[in-house]
């Protein structure tokens, strides 16, 4: 494989690729990390300064690094990791909604309004997912 | 997908590195291609294909089981 002087070794490419991504790994445990601490400590504002820093510097380096850093095989992991959480969470939609419906009428329990807002949660993810999938769909 | 990325690879003395810069993918998308572990896209089929100076079909082998045959 021809290679001249300028041009980066595939070593320096795969290093590169891997020193990026591990800056971005590094970016959102950072971030976290600083926002758990300094709302600990009693600095709420300089808290969500530093995560809000770190997502704007996870983004730069995410559109900004030299190389690709995320490739068709990594895309394809993610699409079926998503779809199985979305499997995941229809499951839990279908019957943890019929079960919150049908206990106050067989039961003395009431369903607490935490559950039922997670419950109207994922009833707006699958709606948010839908209008994706509509959206993508009239692109393509 | 059966395929003889590898024993060309191998065969052109490079590493799954070096092959991995080639085609613009990670090295473990190489590895996880070369154990059947992962089917690439038609562009990066072409791409391999491309780089060891082959067709497609002389790098990868879909194993149909005569469906195509039969059609």
């Amino acid at each position: 494989m021809p290679t001249n002087s300028t041009e980066p070794t595939p070593t320096d490419r795969l290093s590169t690729r891997r020193r990026y991504r591990r800056l971005l790994g590094g970016l959102v445990l950072g971030g976290v990390a600083a926002n758990l601490a300094l709302r600990a400590t009693g600095y709420p504002v300089a808290a969500e300064a530093a995560y809000l820093l770190c997502a704007v510097g996870l983004f730069a380096v995410l559109f900004g690094a030299p190389v690709t850093l995320f490739d068709e095989r990594d895309a394809t992991l993610e699409r079926r990791a998503s779809q199985l959480t979305l499997n995941v969470f229809a499951v839990v939609l279908i019957l943890g909604a019929s079960v919150a419906r049908l206990v106050p009428h067989v039961t003395d329990y009431t369903v607490p309004p935490e559950v039922r807002g997670a419950l109207y949660g994922y009833v707006a993810l699958f709606g948010v997912f839908a209008l994706a999938y509509g959206y993508v769909r009239s692109r393509r | 997908m059966n395929n003889g990325v590898r024993e060309r690879r191998e065969a052109a003395d490079m590493s799954q590195a070096d092959l991995a810069v080639a085609v613009d993918v990670s090295r473990q998308t190489i590895n996880a291609i070369e154990r059947e572990r992962y089917d690439p896209s038609l562009e990066l089929a072409f791409k391999l294909a491309a780089h060891f100076d082959c067709r497609v079909e002389e790098l990868f082998d879909p194993e149909l089981d005569g469906r195509l045959a039969d059609e």
